[in-house]
């Protein structure tokens, strides 16, 4: 949307960006196609070089290893940071307009938007949204939002007797829906404060299904409600449709790299070295196993020396698995045994595919050596 | 922002909070001055805002605290202009849409009486908690289809709103159903409670019908119909909204609920969306809406053409605006919000734009004169020095505040006679089809108008061949000289139609406007009787065998002498910076973030942000870049995948490769932390890490995507050249 939009504007107004622009990417598919032909040793190369190549350290060393990565640039990016000090009286002269911020560039915007929060926003009630972390449940921020208003309402009609309070139920217990049409009712007559959403990566994996957008969409539309937000990914804008942009989040950019180090927000991202190896999913696949109950850990066994014992096979038949735990004791109805499955799926131990003549077939995601590992280990 | 305040809060705790208060308001009342003062003392160290910043005087307190007060006061002007230009939209778009309003409002009295006069049920009737039994032709609910003609949606969300404001204020009940919530998620229940919530105060959490009817046999409401806006059909569940057809229409006679339903392509929309069964429940009728070039022409006249807020845009920014429009999606919204951004914008830079509010005053000269004597010396001295200022001819410095003063009335009144000539040329540009804000752009255009002054015999067009920056019409002429050749083949009968707009609109500039009365009093006996001859070709060519000068040269030729004089641009006007944003550049960048370029250009050049000297500036990879700038240079080598293997190894040896030296100095900076002394930087378990938080820093930036299960070795490569 945005970007291409942009790109036929600057197009209008500077055509001489545009041919540059497209000098680059024509330089950039010639660097490619000259690399192929050019170095067959390279070409082999790529089909032969292997992660297992190479001497990975082991995950907790780089992990170690990580948290001491020597800053580079440290002054630089500083200086960086600081020197948006001198827009932030204009930020706030936009937020003050009915404007929403949306800040995007490369490095960490956290620091930023918090100093930009904490020196600049103090006539702004304050709530952050980490939305870089897997999970956020935002019907608890606008019911935050919700009962402060509530409080401060409520304060005003002791002054005012006469009037009477339309709410009787707690925030936590209503819709969204409702909670967002309070927000939307309160004006500055109502409520004083006024409230600053300050979202870093707005983009995030937990805000990024439509649902969530849609939400904050309307709660940045309420009057007394303001978003100051982040965004990361460079295909962010893709969230949101027409009506979200222009009438509700109503977002001014603005291009601030940082090249400030992601360090809260890539915590919860695997690391590029660690995930192929096996030995990561072994041993998370042992750790579930012991914390489950030794019947559970017995049917896995069956499962894994049947796909140890057959591994042509897609998988071992949920009816076989049945018998065969049966006769060993291991459960004693259907429903046990799926409630020992269901805890497998929900750790991605087992995997259920159709068999080609159409029953459910059963197979844990690794290979056999990896298998063997586990089940000596275990 | 190594001051460490703003550190306190941030605690690791908080960065894995999904949310955190992270302060309270710091003093709850409307922004005032006490307020502001609390803004300073929390921040000592602050830089000056912006128009502080101009003033080098030693007195820097009073510098910032005149710098608040001035911002404040940019605000409130902000908010007065903008709230009056908004009205202004919001009028013209009801206007235009009132035809169809108009017929929407006729066409529920009369469903309303069709259904009343069926059987008018008694209060205690409606309240049986059961439908009242008609034949099953009586329960058709009455449906009005609205077609929109907008392929974006957007633009309908106002236009439905000011529809159901027009329909309450004649006494309808309304209530409007997104497409969201005709959504199998909320299903017919969550609609319909959604609808009881909009019409009645108290709504149980039980949903049904009875409340709806007792709500509706109380004596307020009962002698009106209930009228469910709809604006977004397409996007509606078919399922959901056949139920609630269904419903609805059983209650019908009882209570009388009406459908107004957008729909953007077709008639077949409803056909294909409901199923027979709930279409037959329907009573349909058809009404159609104007088009968006329609409103933008009646916008752009309101708006831009005629200033109703004084605040105006320079001849870039229109053009910006201009293609924004046509190139980006051709809806008016967001037209309107980037026009908004732009007043916002001028606003906030712009340390004097707090006096455009004067030419909303009475009186504004005297508004400007108070104004202008209580700002302090270092923004007096900005004023007198502003580009346009020192530009003119006119440079007598000894009185600035009689200068300024008279500057701005002569802005409002070149603002007033501006948009009165231009409107006559668009009065002659319509009858060719041309549009009102490409005449605007070109009269606005700066570059037109001075080539123009140099050779001031030609006409204003021969001169810009080229110039015109993609304004140009087919045969290559600008807009304005197209009007001059319309205005002389028109036939007499619409030339004379020309010459009486053109004296209503000339109103007010006495010379001109009699020049143009006396053409209409001098040729209206002579010509009548030809007139009524003459066709609409080559009037002027008939006629000059005549000898006599025919009417259109001369409403030409007067055209022409009015469009040389008052058609100056804004840009060339003393203190128009004032009133007038200018700041293109600005305006684009706000208006569309482009992260997808701007993010790798971020990474492969990341000394042009940066400013480093250790890094060599260009495009070649040195070791002592950003890491992740490494990464992202050495990933344009590779197609849409990545092998990580080689990538790890290009990597490694190009942070091997850097000068030891210029590394030392870069790591010993001087608040480096003080857990270890050096650790074994080059170890492999440290460069693995580098190259881990780099890629995830990629990942982060959906540059890359993870290698998946399958191909393990090879990273995925999202974005291709910046």
């Amino acid at each position: 949307m945005a970007p291409r939009g942009g790109r036929a504007a600057a197009a209008a107004s500077s055509g001489s960006e545009d041919e540059e622009e497209d000098a680059g990417f024509s330089r950039s598919y010639f660097l490619a196609k000259e690399k192929e032909p050019s170095s067959g040793k390279k070409r082999a190369r790529a089909a032969a070089g292997k992660l297992s190549d190479l001497n990975l350290v082991d995950e907790q060393v780089l992990r170690a290893s990580l948290a001491e990565i020597p800053p580079k640039h440290e002054e630089e990016v500083e200086a960086l940071t600081r020197s948006y000090k001198d827009q932030y009286r204009n930020w706030l002269f936009e937020l003050r307009c009915g404007f929403g911020l949306l800040m995007y560039g490369f490095g960490s915007k956290k620091r930023l938007l918090e100093d930009f929060a904490s020196t600049t926003l103090t006539d702004f009630t304050v709530i952050v949204i980490n939305g870089y972390l897997p999970s956020v449940n935002l019907k608890q921020v606008i019911a935050t939002i919700a009962e402060m208003f509530w409080d401060q309402i409520k304060a005003k009609r002791k002054r005012q007797p006469g009037t009477r309070s339309q709410l009787s139920q707690p925030f936590p217990s209503q819709s969204t829906d409702d909670i967002i049409s309070f927000l939307k009712h309160q004006t500055s007559d109502d409520v004083d404060d006024r409230v600053c959403l300050l979202i870093h990566n707005i983009d995030g994996p937990a805000l990024r299904d439509a649902e969530s957008q849609q939400c904050l969409a309307q709660v940045s539309l309420c009057p007394q409600v303001r978003a100051v937000a982040s965004i990361d990914h460079v295909n962010a804008p893709l969230l949101w449709d027409k009506k979200m942009v222009h009438t509700q989040f109503r977002w001014s950019w603005y291009h601030v790299p940082t090249f400030a180090p992601y360090k809260v927000e890539g915590v919860f991202y695997p690391l590029i070295l660690a995930s192929g190896g096996h030995a990561q999913t072994t041993k998370t696949a042992l750790v579930v196993l012991q914390s489950l109950t030794p019947n559970a850990q017995s049917v896995f066994r069956v499962l894994a020396e049947y796909q140890l014992a057959n591994e042509k096979e897609e998988g071992m038949p949920v009816s076989s698995l049945y018998t065969k735990c049966r006769e060993r004791f291991l459960v004693s109805s259907q429903v046990t045994l799926n409630s020992h499955l269901t805890e497998f799926k929900d750790h991605d131990l087992v995997k259920i595919r159709k068999h080609s003549d159409g029953q459910d077939c059963l197979r844990i995601p690794l290979g056999s050596d990896a298998l063997e590992k586990l089940l000596q280990e275990l | 922002m190594s001051a460490p305040p703003c550190d306190a809060p941030l605690t690791a705790a908080n960065n894995i909070q999904p949310f955190v208060v992270l302060h309270k308001a710091a003093v709850s009342s409307v922004p005032s001055s006490q307020s502001r003062r609390q803004v300073q003392t929390s921040q000592p160290s602050s830089p000056n805002p912006k128009p502080a910043k101009r003033c080098d005087d030693p007195a820097g307190e009073e510098c910032e605290d005149d710098g608040e007060l001035y911002e404040q006061l940019r605000i409130e002007a902000f908010h007065r202009t903008w709230s009056r230009i908004q009205a202004t939209i919001d009028k013209v778009l009801r206007d235009i849409n009132l035809k169809l309003f108009d017929q929407v409002l006729q066409w529920v009295k009369e469903s309303f009486s069709s259904v009343r006069s069926i059987t008018r049920p008694h209060h205690m009737e409606v309240q049986q908690p059961y439908p009242l039994l008609t034949d099953a032709i009586c329960t058709r609910i009455p449906t009005a289809f609205v077609l929109t003609k907008n392929v974006e949606f957007v633009d309908d969300i106002t236009t439905f709103r000011d529809l159901a404001g027009h329909l309450e204020s004649n006494g309808c009940h309304i209530a409007k159903l997104s497409a969201a919530e005709l959504s199998p998620k909320h299903g017919v229940g969550g609609c319909f409670r959604s609808l009881l919530r909009q019409l009645l105060h108290d709504v149980s959490d039980v949903a049904d019908v009875s409340a709806l009817a007792s709500w509706y046999c109380e004596a307020e409401n009962f002698d009106q119909p209930i009228i469910v806006i709809i604006d977004d059909l397409e996007q509606c569940s078919g399922d959901v909204l056949g139920e609630l057809v269904m419903m609805l229409s059983e209650w019908v006679i009882k209570i009388p609920v009406f459908f107004v339903m957008g729909i953007a392509t077709t008639l077949d929309a409803p056909k294909k969306l409901l199923s027979s069964e709930a279409l037959q429940r329907l009573e349909l009728c058809k009404l159609t809406l104007g088009s968006p070039s329609d409103r933008l022409n009646a916008l752009v006249e309101a708006v831009l053409v005629k200033p109703c807020a004084g605040f105006c845009i320079s001849h870039e920014v229109a053009m910006f605006l201009r293609n924004y429009f046509f190139r980006h999606d051709g809806t008016i919204t967001s037209f309107i919000s980037a026009l908004k951004l732009a007043c916002s914008k001028h606003f906030s830079m712009e340390p004097l734009s707090f006096l455009c509010i004067g030419m909303l005053e009475a009186d504004c000269e005297e508004f400007w004169r108070d104004k202008f004597e209580a700002l302090p010396q270092a923004i007096q001295k900005y004023a007198s020095g502003l580009p346009s200022c020192t530009n003119s001819s006119a440079k007598n410095s000894n009185n600035s505040s009689k200068n300024m003063v008279e500057g701005l009335s002569r802005l409002l009144k070149w603002q007033k006679e501006w948009s009165s000539v231009l409107l006559c040329l668009y009065e002659v540009g319509r009858y060719d089809k041309v549009q009102l804000l490409d005449i605007f752009c070109e009269a606005i255009n700066p570059d037109v108008q001075s080539e123009d002054a140099s050779n001031s015999c030609m006409f204003i067009s021969k001169v810009t061949h080229g110039n015109l920056l993609g304004v140009k019409s087919g045969s290559g002429k600008g807009f304005i000289a197209q009007v001059m050749d319309t205005i002389r083949y028109l036939p007499m009968e619409i030339l004379l139609h020309v010459l009486e707009v053109w004296s209503i609109h000339l109103k007010g500039m006495g010379e001109i406007n009699d020049k143009v009365k006396e053409l209409l009093s001098t040729t209206t006996g002579a010509d009548s009787g030809r007139a009524t001859k003459e066709k609409w070709s080559r009037t002027s060519t008939n006629s000059i065998g005549n000898g006599t000068v025919p009417l259109n040269e001369k409403a030409a030729a007067l055209l022409q002498d009015v469009t040389r004089k008052i058609l100056v641009p804004v840009e060339f006007l003393p203190f128009h910076e004032i009133i007038c944003f200018k700041n293109v550049g600005v305006l684009q960048s706000a208006l569309i973030g482009n992260p997808r370029r701007m993010v790798q250009l971020d990474l492969l050049e990341p000394q042009t942000h940066l400013k480093c000297s250790c890094c060599r500036s260009g495009t070649a990879v040195s070791g002592s870049m950003h890491d992740t700038s490494i990464m992202c240079s050495l990933a344009q080598e590779y197609g849409d995948v990545i092998n990580l293997h080689d990538w790890y190894i290009a990597f490694e040896g190009t942070i091997k490769s850097a000068n030891p030296k210029a590394k030392r100095k870069v790591y010993s900076s001087p608040s480096k932390k003080k857990s270890k002394p050096t650790p074994p930087v080059e170890g492999e378990a440290m460069v693995q890490a580098r190259f881990c938080r780099a890629a995830t820093e990629m990942q982060i930036s959906g540059l890359v995507r993870m290698p998946s299960k399958r191909r393990p070795d090879l990273a995925q490569r999202i974005t291709f050249g910046p």
